[in-house]
């Protein structure tokens, strides 16, 4: 007995021993709180999923299956939710992969500005590209069926409340992550193959369609799976364009669900952890087709990535396509919620327009939207610093170490993708109300918050760019004699720099433009920009609305011009 | 024809049963020493609600006149910080009861434009009592009972607009009934029965005109939406061609930025709804939100109220907002069995979803 005991006391102090260092510390201190982060919130979802009594009271008083059993009820919401999803989803990759082709792959000219104006769509916030479609492609009087009628047509020749419309709002401004995913892709392929298929015959476009397209399938079938879960999730075109419609998608019918009294939250709960069912497997599948084979391109030996050299008239007709987008994308609804925050009131109609600069004066004097604009700045900044912080470490141990339980931290923290954002900010709602903590209303939930739904944006971001680098690099470091620290400051860090300043970019864009967790988190203390544009759309008008998001879109790319002109040194290579 | 205001009181006591806090009840009244300032009577502890140097209020209305309307407030007490959350009626009454529940407690002044919310929350024991001098003015009917919980702060005015451009006058509706007509059909807008105005409006419509006037509106396949906002821009865009619920405030708001449009008083009568203010039980900043509520019930805080939102004044000695007439003038429809309609609500919810296709 008393030599089991001391048996056991010895493997406890080895066992101690080894997990009581620096590395073991910080891992196990980076892995509870990231896991407790999200699984906290999802309790709350499910415990209320299954509450039957006074939506209220809480905890719950009495449980049963009905809110489950009464999703019958909800088919043709799901199918709504399924249609728009898929072909967002569609139209996305498509874009994302011929675009991401044309600038990564081909020497058309203008390719860096090309595409930094790709990205700008995903820089304002989801409202913005809805607002402005819906005044350019509305029913009966948007712009373009204005002028389909001063052209001699009939009816309307577009309307984009409709599935397609929705569809399309969301492929273009929250689809780009498809491009970025895309395109990082196609910049670190080895451009060998392609140039063999060249050498041997093979035309440009055979080359593109037999070589570089089965090269990026994986990086395809990732970005694909990554925006339909996006997209599932997806509520501001939904609610501009689809409502007007009577068209409803989960989203939609979560928000109108909870936004009411008495509120059915259990009802959104439960339609929301049915989602999450579908997309877990979804998304578990998307990690196969991530860490599946051999990612490396980061070794001692490394390859110059070259584009292929396309005729004259290939050239231009191909940045024509890119300005196109550009077009489509950024100018048109730019200029279009440009006019309207200068019109009195909000109309299509041009000639009973009065123009005014009154909307953006009430914006300015209107001191929460001040305060809103300089709160998402402030949460961008920080959640995205700190952030990247912990998800380096965090990656770090999930793809690297032998820490236990990493494999289940890799899925819990896919958890917020899973779920639609709206259900998971409800969940976080409930979590932190109910904490004796006092950081309900304050910036520093929205910030917790924030780390948590972007963690697997981060995860999967940064985790791709570890998968990229050659292992042994780093043990020569530890062969060497460098501590745990000492490694991660000199080989790893340095190594992932590019990928750590990309995901800091994200987080921080991701963090102002943020909206389905902050519509239930926002408090009088804690404005943020992209539910107070929700909240002026629907009290204040459109083109108060509009001046709002143009002062926010502006905010935001001179912070990024300033940001990106500061990390320019850190990075090595600019992202920008 | 009205119920006795006396009835009505027993009727509600009795229907809404305990609705009073035993604390707060009986004894409360009007403080000894009330005091004249900046216009206004109160009863606040001035330097108390300067010390607590913040204000927090929760309120339906358009978020720019919320603001402006608080800016002035802060004009008189700059040591007091105002804040505010904007939602509609039901959204905001739920966040409420979420932050209740928690025991956390953020708002000091609770703005309901649905009455129903309003007793709900008293049966809750969700107001704290403060009599505020300025109560004096305004009518037994208009306060909660026993008083002190709520008053009404305004009230909103509900008829039919349309779009003069896009609908010749002579074929504007001209009441309710008109509605019925099939060229509307797809081409009206209502709002979402998160709406207060809008539960007055099936309530008060469902008296006079009886549930079938809703069935056959119902087959007008009307469009809802959350906010008069949204549907006066589509009548102005000319994507509806009338708007039933049409709040008479935001009308006055749009014809005054020289949008084209057209307000109807129905002949059978414009629905009439208030929105009910009252200090929230554990208050944060308790001295300042009576400081306010005696600001705002006053003719001092109703002027910048109404300059700012266009409603009407509850109290008859405050003039209407600009370019409208006074209430007097109107022919108004509204509940006067307030248990009653507060028991609707939940049959309202049901049909008014089935009705706007709401899932």
């Amino acid at each position: 007995m008393s030599m089991r005991t001391g048996s056991l006391a010895t493997r406890f102090h080895r066992w101690w021993e080894r997990v009581a260092t620096v590395q073991g510390i910080t891992s196990a201190v980076v892995l509870l709180g990231c896991g407790a982060l999200v699984l906290y919130p999802v309790l709350f979802l499910i415990q209320e999923s299954f509450n039957t009594g006074d939506p209220i009271v809480f905890p719950a008083e009495q449980y049963g299956l009905e809110n489950y059993l009464d999703l019958v009820n909800e088919l043709g919401v799901i199918r709504n939710t399924a249609a728009v999803a898929g072909l967002a989803t569609v139209m996305a990759v498509f874009f994302g992969f011929v675009l991401a082709w044309i600038l990564s792959r081909t020497d058309v000219p203008g390719r860096r500005l090309l595409e930094r104006l790709m990205e700008l769509p995903y820089y304002v916030t989801p409202l913005v590209g809805a607002l402005a479609w819906s005044v350019l492609a509305g029913p009966k009087n948007g712009f373009l069926n204005q002028l389909w009628r001063l052209l001699g047509g009939q009816g309307d020749v577009v309307n984009v409340q409709s599935a397609y419309g929705i569809a399309w709002v969301m492929a273009l401004f929250e689809g780009t992550v498809a491009f970025m995913m895309i395109s990082a892709a196609m910049k670190s392929m080895d451009p060998a193959l392609e140039e063999s298929s060249r050498v041997l015959g093979g035309s440009k476009l055979r080359t593109m369609v037999r070589i570089t397209l089965p090269l990026v399938t994986p990086a395809v079938l990732g970005a694909t799976i990554f925006v339909f879960a996006e997209m599932l999730g997806s509520f501001a075109a939904a609610l501009v364009l689809g409502i007007p419609a009577r068209y409803y998608v989960i989203t939609t019918a979560i928000y109108e669900s909870t936004f009411s009294y008495p509120p059915n939250y259990a009802k959104a709960s439960a339609m929301g952890l049915a989602l999450f069912a579908v997309m877990f497997v979804t998304l578990s599948i998307y990690r196969r087709i991530v860490t599946r084979g051999v990612h490396t391109t980061i070794t001692g030996k490394a390859f110059r990535p070259r584009v292929m050299v396309m005729g004259r008239w290939w050239r231009w007709m191909l940045v024509g396509v890119c300005w196109a987008y550009v077009f489509v994308a950024v100018v048109l609804p730019m200029g279009a919620l440009l006019l309207t925050s200068f019109q009195r009131f909000a109309t299509v109609i041009l000639p009973e327009s009065v123009f005014t600069l009154a909307n953006y004066q009430t914006s300015l004097r209107m001191g929460p939207v001040r305060s809103a604009l300089g709160n998402s700045v402030m949460l961008g900044l920080g959640v995205a610093t700190v952030g990247v912080v912990i998800i380096t470490v965090l990656v770090w141990i999930i793809y690297r170490s032998n820490a236990p339980g990493r494999g289940v931290i890799e899925y819990l923290v896919m958890f917020p993708q899973a779920v639609p954002r709206m259900v998971f900010g409800l969940g976080l709602l409930w979590a932190w109300l109910n904490l004796p903590v006092p950081i309900y209303g304050t910036l520093w939930l929205l910030a917790l918050a924030y780390f948590t739904v972007l963690l697997p944006l981060g995860v999967r971001t940064l985790g791709g760019v570890v998968l990229q680098i050659d292992r042994s690099l780093e043990e020569c470091a530890r062969m060497c004699g460098a501590s745990w620290l000492h490694q991660l400051r000199t080989v790893t860090v340095p190594l992932l720099r590019p990928g750590i300043v990309a995901t800091w970019l994200l987080f921080f864009m991701a963090s102002v433009r943020e909206l389905g967790a902050s519509i239930f988190l926002m408090g009088p203390h804690s404005k943020v920009i992209a539910p107070s544009i929700v909240s002026s759309w629907m009290t204040s008008g459109t083109e108060l609305t509009a001046a709002m998001a143009i002062i926010q879109s502006a905010t935001v790319l001179v912070a990024l011009l300033i940001l990106v002109r500061s990390v320019r040194g850190i990075s090595g290579e600019s992202p920008w | 024809m009205r119920m006795p205001v006396v009835a009505l009181v027993a009727v509600l006591v009795l229907a809404v049963g305990g609705v009073t806090s035993a604390g707060a009840g009986a004894a409360a009244g009007l403080c000894a020493n009330p005091q004249k300032v900046q216009g206004f009577t109160t009863c606040a502890d001035i330097p108390a609600a300067e010390k607590e140097g913040e204000l927090v209020v929760y309120s339906p209305d358009v978020e720019q006149g919320t603001a402006k309307m608080l800016q002035s407030f802060q004009a008189l007490f700059p040591k007091i910080k105002t804040n505010y959350v904007r939602l509609q009626a039901g959204a905001l009454y739920a966040k409420v009861q979420a932050e209740r529940q928690a025991r956390t407690y953020v708002v000091d002044v609770l703005n309901l434009s649905d009455v129903g919310l309003a007793f709900d929350f008293q049966k809750r024991n969700g107001y704290q009592q403060y009599i505020s001098p300025e109560m004096a003015a305004y009518k037994p009917d208009f306060k909660s009972q026993p008083e002190g919980l709520w008053t009404w702060g305004s009230i909103n005015t509900a008829g039919i607009a349309y779009n003069p451009k896009v609908v010749p006058s002579a074929q504007a509706p001209k009441d309710w009934e008109d509605l019925l007509d099939p060229k509307w059909k797809g081409a009206m807008s209502v709002k979402t029965s998160n709406s207060g105005l809008q539960h007055f409006t099936w309530y008060m419509l469902n008296k006079v005109l009886g549930p079938e006037f809703w069935q056959k509106l119902a087959q007008q396949e009307p469009l809802a939406f959350d906010s008069q906002v949204q549907q006066y821009d589509r009548l102005v865009n000319g994507q509806d061609k009338v708007m039933e619920c049409a709040q008479y405030s935001g009308f006055l708001d749009y014809r005054q930025k020289g949008a084209p449009l057209e307000y109807v008083l129905p002949t059978k009568g414009a629905v009439a709804g208030p929105e009910v203010w009252g200090i929230v039980d554990n208050a944060p900043h308790p001295n300042a939100a009576r400081l306010f509520l005696d600001w705002f019930l006053s003719p001092a805080g109703q002027k910048p109220f109404i300059e700012a939102l266009f409603m009407h004044a509850a109290r008859p000695d405050v003039a209407p907002p600009a370019g409208a007439a006074p209430l007097s003038s109107f022919k108004l429809l509204y509940p006067t069995d307030w248990p009653d309609f507060f028991a609707s609500r939940p049959g309202y919810l049901k049909t008014w979803d089935a009705m706007v296709g709401r899932r």
